[in-house]
């Protein structure tokens, strides 16, 4: 019974061990020291990722295209008919932002799938974990994406028809409309946090129970599978928020 | 760990019943709309992740009060 407890509180350890975030360096400035974080560390690597692809994918530029090219038109053309399709005709503006979102959820949230010596108690850059799993990240790009909703109701609508809007179907319905402005960005942090912190919760214990050659194979559906939905579910509830600010 | 913590973040967890219930329920009208309208099912699958994402949240919220109940 004894052994038991034992075994759990250090299954508890290791869980919580590998939840902290660890500290990679300080910056000092003056008398000021500010510590930067893993997450911080890991969201510069997803952020090298994307712009020395987007470099390499977008060099000698042809009309008719060739090789990567194609691909890459395909996707930035899957992405605007969609945005295309939700929005409507004010598309155009909000495209490179939805685009960036959604490839920077992409990628950081499958990151530790390519963390290439994860679990030897290596350090990052060389052993990653999302930086999703952090909810500051979650919560500022929920913020991002509240404040515009917020800006671009207020831009395309005129401030008079965006302050009407608040008591559109019935008068009644004010506070309801004043509190879904926080429950939006609220809900929108919360999604995308919860399910990369749980999937990376459940991905650490099946290493813990079977170290070798399991974890790859539920990695695929855990960390591949879920990550990706997740990143289109962030997008496509960003659009739906903004369609409805901006019609 | 008092044993009262571990027992709240199990009854947090509980929200799981609900949102499965839920995705279960959207995915079966789902499949019948797209057997119904074949035509119609990239429609219906942008509603469908939709719908199962605001399902899901309820579980994630549980998971997330667990969580916090539990390492903080």
């Amino acid at each position: 019974m004894a052994k038991t407890a034992e075994a759990a509180l250090t299954v508890g350890e290791r869980i919580k061990e590998a939840l902290a975030f660890k500290t990679i360096f300080t910056v000092h400035i003056g008398s000021l020291s500010i510590p930067v974080s893993e997450t911080v560390v890991t969201t510069w690597i997803v952020m090298f990722i994307l712009i020395v692809g987007s470099i390499l994918l977008t060099r000698n530029m042809r009309t008719v295209p060739k090789g990567s090219q194609v691909v890459v038109e395909t996707l930035v053309g899957f992405l605007n008919d969609f945005f295309k399709n939700q929005i409507g005709h004010h598309w155009k503006i909000f495209a490179p932002y939805l685009g960036t979102i959604g490839l920077f959820l992409a990628v950081s949230n499958v990151i530790s799938f390519f963390s290439p010596l994860a679990g030897f108690g290596f350090e990052p850059p060389f052993s990653m974990k999302p930086p999703t799993r952090d909810i500051n990240v979650t919560a500022a790009l929920a913020l991002m994406t509240i404040l515009l909703v917020i800006f671009s109701g207020i831009y395309f609508k005129g401030i008079k028809t965006w302050i009407k809007s608040f008591v559109k179907p019935a008068p009644f319905m004010l506070p309801f409309n004043i509190l879904e402005y926080g429950i939006k960005p609220l809900s929108l942090c919360l999604r995308l946090f919860g399910n990369i912190l749980g999937a990376f919760i459940i991905m650490e214990l099946i290493g813990m129970l079977i170290p070798v050659f399991v974890p790859p194979i539920f990695s695929l559906y855990f960390d591949f599978f879920d990550g990706l939905i997740q990143a289109v579910v962030f997008v496509f509830l960003t659009t739906l928020y903004i369609s409805e600010a901006v019609e | 760990m008092n044993p009262m913590i571990a027992i709240g973040a199990g009854i947090a967890v509980m929200t799981g019943f609900g949102a499965g219930i839920g995705i279960g329920i959207a995915t079966g009208k789902a499949v019948e709309a797209v057997a119904r309208q074949p035509e119609a099912s990239g429609k219906i699958n942008s509603v469908f992740l939709l719908g199962i994402a605001l399902a899901e949240a309820t579980a994630i919220y549980g998971f997330v009060i667990a969580m916090m109940a539990l390492f903080s």
